[in-house]
């Protein structure tokens, strides 16, 4: 058994930034077959990237929305998986262990989503209304006071270097967390479980505000006339809701000849089902927040965002939210059965993913077309196509390392659990 | 048939009911929690019902060893959880739309939007209670009486003592051959226990 992790060659350090150690994995932990799971989505992800590039050319202003809204639906996922492993450190988590290196393996999707991010930059002049000069310009037609009065924090350069300072934060925390778990599946070093709590408990405040903040830069500041100061928790709550489902569904998927076989079972989904359907309140109640505060204060500049999504067709998202994104999801994990049969929640767990990218759709789209509501096609390829090849980025990494951090103190805990 | 059904109901919430004779059933003691838990697997595959273990702190996975299956408070639960949500918009409704309607600031006298915090809370109030009141009612709680009381050696029980009773009211029940299985399976202690309150 070598006892050193090793980086691996830098043409693949964006995918996974470690060389293969699952030959030093118990055999009941060693991922088995199962390549087709990262190469057919991968392969799907780059064909409709590819066809999503003939839609720029045709449309390049529909295709930079369509391309937030599906990065941004990848960027919760990381996000999500990221929150998930800080707080599992944090909380001394036992039960979560068995799932905890398929959440790991999903934070490392930073590196991608940085290089992903071009086509945004580029294209940060039809998303970006503020980064338009000539609204600053007092002699000009155009001049708005009050982004003239935002313009001090919403400006490109300050908004590159934020940029750079999320990533920075994100990729850092997962490099330090990913590599920890990995090297203790080596080594078994006995201080590995404190350092990685001190890691949480540095990282967590820090992904906290960089999470907020990204949610501001990355999607409220579409429409950058409207704020609101939940938007941040919103979009936490999207993204930790949707981690657990994800988590769920590459359980299932892995057991389907890759490995965890009696490793992740009904008492583990049953967990996972709990926190969806907890975290399914809580987006309900955090989205409510939101739209009573508004609704109340009924000032114009605020009431104006949910204005436009309660017209035009948009009316019949925001209803498709209420009732998909929170009472279908209630009533069908509200049930001890439903979280603990794989098949029901493989099914919600997709529903899950649908409704997050639901979400985020009604979030943006109305900005490009107020006046009708629409699932423009590039939204659909843009959005399968990022999440094609993230989702086979995933899977690719699991299969390098054991499929749980075999070497954990808590790990013979997490495998006895059981709900009483 | 009532009496059939409260029976029953009641032997659910552990209170059993002392045969004609007045006898109760037969209190068991064990030595140590890993004894009344193997004790209590052995009496629940042996085939009685009508049983039910006493210590003095919870045993982790007893529940299962006694062949309990799901605790039904859950249901209890959503049922106060629905009553507090009709309750919320009735409440809401009613005051603000029916008996004193008054006009702030140009709002809707009902709209669902400013009710909901008070549907809410409302909701998990009755929730909260309907999981108490549940919990207590499927225990049989508050008890102050149980026909337990009269041996003596079962005050331990809130000390070191672990005991197992099997009721006189299960259909398996019938006493040498119980006292005989409870004796094979471990028992350090056995009682037949009388219940001698003058009720009925």
């Amino acid at each position: 058994m070598s006892s050193k992790l090793r980086s691996s060659s830098p043409l693949t350090w964006l995918i996974d930034p470690f060389s293969p150690t699952e030959e030093s994995a118990r055999s009941d932990f060693r991922p088995g077959r199962g390549s087709l799971l990262w190469i057919v989505p991968t392969m799907i992800g780059i064909a409709l990237l590819a066809v999503s590039a003939v839609g720029w050319s045709i449309d390049p202003g529909q295709f930079y929305f369509s391309y937030l809204v599906g990065w941004a639906f990848c960027l919760s996922i990381a996000v999500g998986a990221l929150f998930f492993v800080l707080i599992q450190h944090l909380t001394k988590a036992r039960w979560s262990v068995v799932v905890r290196r398929i959440s790991e393996s999903l934070m490392w999707t930073f590196p991608l989503l940085l290089v992903l991010s071009i086509p945004i930059i580029l294209g940060m002049h039809d998303l970006f209304h503020w980064t338009h000069e000539n609204l600053y310009d007092p002699a000009d037609s155009h001049y708005d006071p009050i982004l003239a009065g935002k313009r001090s924090y919403l400006n490109t350069p300050f908004f590159l270097v934020r940029m750079a300072v999320y990533f920075i934060v994100w990729c850092t925390l997962a490099y330090r967390l990913y590599s920890l778990s990995v090297r203790e599946d080596l080594t078994g070093a006995v201080d590995i479980k404190a350092k990685q709590r001190k890691v949480s408990a540095i990282g967590l405040p820090l992904v906290a505000v960089t999470t907020a903040f990204g949610s501001y830069d990355f999607l409220m500041s579409v429409d950058p006339h409207w704020f609101s100061t939940i938007f941040g928790v919103y979009f936490f709550a999207a993204s930790f809701w949707t981690v657990h489902a994800l988590i769920a569904l590459i359980a299932i998927l892995l057991q389907r000849g890759v490995g965890l076989q009696k490793i992740v079972t009904a008492e583990h989904y049953q967990d996972l089902g709990k926190m969806m359907f907890g975290f399914t309140v809580f987006w309900a109640y955090i989205a409510f927040s939101q739209y009573m505060l508004i609704w109340y204060g009924n000032l114009p500049e605020e009431t104006i965002w949910y204005r436009h999504r309660l017209e035009h067709g948009w009316e019949m998202h925001s209803a498709a939210l209420l009732i998909a994104h929170f009472i279908i999801p209630f009533w069908v994990l509200v049930s001890r059965g439903a979280k603990r049969k794989k098949a029901i929640l493989a099914f919600m767990a997709i529903w899950f993913l649908v409704m997050n990218w639901f979400d985020i759709h009604w979030i943006v789209m109305p900005v490009h077309a107020a006046d009708h509501a629409a699932v423009h096609w590039l939204s659909l390829s843009c959005w399968l196509g990022l999440f094609g090849v993230v989702f086979g980025s995933v899977m690719y990494r699991l299969r390098r390392h054991s499929l749980v951090p075999q070497n954990d103190p808590y790990l013979s805990s997490s495998l006895a659990f059981t709900n009483s | 048939m009532i009496k059939e059904i409260t029976t029953q109901v009641k032997s659910t919430m552990s209170i059993f009911e002392a045969r004609k004779d007045r006898l109760y059933g037969v209190l068991a003691e064990f030595s140590d929690p890993g004894d009344l838990y193997h004790a209590a697997e052995k009496v629940r595959d042996e085939g009685y019902r009508h049983f039910d273990v006493h210590s003095p702190f919870p045993i982790h996975g007893m529940d299962k060893a006694m062949g309990l299956g799901n605790s039904k408070v859950g249901y209890i639960t959503l049922i106060g959880g629905l009553t507090g949500l009709a309750t919320g918009i009735l409440l809401q409704w009613w005051t603000g739309a029916v008996d004193y309607p008054l006009n702030i600031s140009g709002k809707p006298f009902f709209a669902f939007e400013p009710s909901i915090p008070v549907i809410f809370e409302l909701t998990i109030l009755f929730a909260a209670l309907g999981a108490v009141a549940g919990m207590f009612a499927l225990n049989g709680l508050p008890r102050p009486y149980n026909p337990l009381f009269y041996s003596e050696k079962f005050h331990s029980v809130t000390d070191d003592g672990f005991f197992l009773h099997i009721a006189a009211s299960d259909k398996k029940f019938e006493i040498i051959r119980t006292v005989e299985f409870l004796e094979g399976i471990g028992a350090s202690y056995i009682e037949k226990i009388v219940d001698k309150s003058s009720e009925d």
